[in-house]
């Protein structure tokens, strides 16, 4: 009765050996794990990080040096700016009618009185067409402050009386000089010649 | 254990920064660089004349500051080199510069910012130290004394007068600030930063003709000297829309010199001060008279030398036996008897309340300050010997641009257009709304009582019949009035001891009116007249507008009523 384990085995048709040797759960061999290098990763991955610091050095460089060229650029639109208004105030200061009347003046202008007025339609001249005078000008300056008492003495004149004679002997031509001469040397000595400044303008004459 | 010591170390550090003085290193953080606050002025408005020609302008400005404690030493060639280039004084420059015991002084305000900058710029290049700028804003008067009187100007702080005083609050605008972190001089990218934007003054738009002006002003300093007159104004209004192109006041001031003038000339004397306007009145009682259905421009009028009205006697203002005018005559040889003897057809209460209507008595609010609402008698003032007066012009005070508004009603066939010196509409500091866009019209006399007094008109500036020929302005038809009137003044505040106020207020062409033109002299002293000394001022001044305008003669010819019967 004792039915051994290898006798049951042994009675057991040997069926199927082949399949049930494929079938049996043997251990997996230890495969041999091949070391890989760590060289190329932490080669990525410096890169990669030393290509971000320098990436932002540079992003960091470049925004200092637009702001650099922004705050130049922005002083420099206030200088222009500020030049624009001077030009445009010096510009205005020459559109001043004032400052335009008195070229004008000095060039001989005068206003007109009267203009005419052509109608085109009509072909017709309208109003009272007179010429543009130089008389009547209007004036352009204020007067001059008046100057206090003390500097606007009265003008000094002193007549002195010429021998009734002394005139008569010169030409006329020869008083008309004496005259014109007379006006030239200006109000302090005017009317106060006599017969010695006479001759001396006499002798000059020709240098006038 | 090494590495809890240094901990320690660390810590005893922050608590040194944070706990114990941490607002110091918050003022030297700010110091070095740190944030900045820098603010941005407002541009202050422009003040435009009617084609957007700037009367007052704003520019970047500067004040150049020096250290005296720097400059001393080479002050002499210092103040020469900016007297020179900044056109100031050199002794107050070189004074500024060689203080003692200071660290600041002013060397120049107010200066165009690129010059200002130029300048400290080249001083510093030439190896002068101690200038600098600061912000300054200029206001320039690009015209100096045209339109002055209404302009005003700005002193040191803010406006001083005229409608940069009315209109500050418009023109100033507000200042806006800006907060940034700076190192090294330059703004720091990401930095921290707020801005409050700056928003400018809003630019004021006047009717005012800027060359217009000019010349008014010209002719009108010419008239009131060669008259040895105190002062005068002349007023151009726009017949058809009320608007002032010209309102000229002499004696007057350089904008951008006020301190230079006495402050009595500062303002606008035909706004502010109210003067009787004599005979040009005439004008506004006749015309009410025959608005009123009474009278007639042909109504026979009989003139006595004479006219008894009150306890006063009633003279013209020259002597005559009894005239037989018409109405037109009354007008034409501006008699103070046949205009009394007129209004003494008025119902009681009549003519007051036509001058009302012509707006006498009421501020025309254009938008200058100070304007007087000039005087007319009420209520149980009012009696039969003033209304006499009153009907020739005495007794009744008024600012000029009333009196012109009054007679371009005449000029507007009877239509009142209410004045405007703002193109638009603007609000003044006290928020009343003015401009061309709140003007008004309303009928004060039928447009048949305005043509008759038109024609009446028309004979002030005949030669034979009336009192202004040199009124006339050659190829156009002029219609208007002149106005003699007794100041009161003196020290008995009476007729007698004051002067002459004479006038001429007129339009033209007058039978298509363009422009309404009233001149007034003060206190003339040679040729005192209002038709030999306002009439040339009008006729000038109303040619220049009429040809500037191109405005044609119309070649209608002159009224020829008859004046006398």
């Amino acid at each position: 009765m004792s039915s051994t384990a290898p006798a049951l085995r042994a009675r057991v048709p040997r069926l199927a050996e082949a399949a049930l040797e494929r079938a049996r759960l043997t251990v997996v061999p230890k495969r041999k794990r091949r070391r890989t290098s760590p060289v190329p990763f932490l080669v990525v991955v410096s890169m990669l990080a030393v290509g971000g610091i320098i990436g932002l050095l540079l992003f960091n460089t470049s925004m200092q040096q637009a702001s650099f060229a922004a705050t130049d650029l922005q002083r420099q639109a206030d200088a222009l700016q500020a030049q624009e208004q001077t030009l445009q105030m010096q510009l205005d200061h020459l559109r001043d009618p004032q400052a335009i009347a008195l070229k004008a003046q000095r060039m001989g202008m005068v206003l007109p009185t009267s203009p005419a007025v052509l109608d085109l339609r009509t072909g017709k001249v309208l109003g009272d067409p007179t010429p543009a005078t130089r008389l009547d000008p209007l004036r352009l300056l204020a007067p001059p402050p008046a100057k206090p008492a003390e500097l606007d003495p009265p003008a000094h004149v002193t007549v002195v009386r010429t021998p009734a004679n002394h005139s008569a002997k010169h030409s006329p031509k020869n008083s008309a000089r004496n005259t014109a001469r007379g006006s030239h040397d200006g109000g302090g000595r005017t009317g106060t010649h006599d017969h010695t400044s006479h001759t001396g303008h006499t002798g000059n004459t020709p240098t006038h | 254990m090494f590495i809890a010591l240094v901990m320690s170390f660390f810590g005893a550090r922050l608590v040194q920064l944070q706990g114990v003085e941490p607002a110091k290193y918050a003022t030297l953080a700010a110091e070095t660089g740190g944030t900045v606050t820098v603010d941005l002025p407002a541009v202050r408005g422009e003040i435009l004349d009617r084609n957007g020609r700037p009367l007052a302008d704003s520019v970047d400005g500067r004040m150049v500051v020096a250290d005296p404690q720097m400059t001393r030493k080479s002050a002499p060639q210092l103040a020469r080199f900016l007297a020179r280039r900044l056109h100031i004084d050199y002794f107050t420059t070189l004074h500024a510069l060689s203080q003692r015991h200071s660290r600041f002084a002013y060397v120049a305000r107010r200066v165009p910012a690129s010059l200002a900058v130029r300048v400290v710029n080249d001083a510093t290049a030439a190896g002068y130290q101690g200038l600098a700028t600061r912000n300054d804003p200029l206001r320039s008067y690009p015209d100096h004394d045209v339109a002055a009187n209404l302009v005003g100007f700005m002193g040191t702080d803010g406006p001083l007068a005229g409608l940069e005083l009315t209109f500050d609050r418009q023109l100033a605008g507000t200042d806006g600030s800006e907060t940034y972190e700076v190192g090294a001089g330059n703004r720091i990218p990401l930095g921290h930063s707020t801005v409050t934007p700056a928003v400018n003054g809003t630019d004021l738009h006047t009717t005012i003709d800027e060359d217009l002006q000019w010349y008014t002003q010209r002719v009108l300093r010419q008239t009131v000297l060669n008259a040895a007159a105190d002062s005068g104004f002349a007023i151009v209004m726009d017949r058809r829309t009320g608007e002032v192109l010209a309102l000229a006041d002499y004696p007057s001031y350089d904008a951008s010199n006020p301190t230079a003038s006495p402050a009595k000339d500062r303002n606008s004397l035909a706004m502010t001060s109210p003067y009787e306007p004599g005979s040009v009145e005439k004008v506004l009682t006749l015309s009410s008279l025959i608005d009123a259905g009474k009278v007639t421009d042909r109504t026979k009028v009989v003139v006595p030398p004479e006219l008894p009205s009150g306890g006063h006697i009633i003279h013209d203002w020259f002597s005559h036996p009894t005239l037989h005018l018409t109405l037109a005559g009354v007008i034409a040889q501006s008699s103070n008897i046949g205009t009394a003897k007129a209004s003494r057809l008025f119902a009681h209460g009549q003519l007051r309340h036509y001058l009302d209507e012509f707006g006498l008595g009421r501020p025309t609010a254009v938008g200058i300050n100070g304007e007087t609402a000039g005087i007319v008698p009420t209520g149980s003032q009012w009696t039969g010997p003033l209304q006499d007066r009153i009907a020739f012009g005495q007794s009744v005070a008024v600012n000029g641009l009333q009196m012109a508004a009054a007679i371009n009603t005449i000029a507007n066939g009877g239509v009142r257009v209410s004045p405007s010196l703002i193109e638009g509409s603007a609000t003044t500091n006290t928020g009343q709304q003015v401009g061309t866009d709140r003007a008004t019209r309303h009928r004060v006399v039928s447009s048949n009582a305005a043509a008759q007094m038109t024609d009446m008109m028309e004979r002030v500036v005949d030669p034979n019949a009336g009192t202004a020929p040199m009124a006339q302005v050659p190829g156009y038809v002029v219609a208007g009035k002149t106005g003699t009137a007794q100041e009161v003044g003196g020290p008995c505040h009476c007729y007698r001891t004051g002067g002459m106020d004479v006038s001429f207020a007129g339009f033209a062409p007058a039978d298509d009116p363009r422009f309404t033109v009233y001149v007034v002299v003060k206190h003339p002293r040679r040729n005192i007249g209002g038709g030999i000394t306002a009439g040339p001022a009008f006729s000038k001044i109303m040619s220049f507008a009429l040809r500037r305008y191109g405005v044609p003669p119309t070649g209608a010819q002159p009224s020829h009523i008859p004046t006398t019967w």
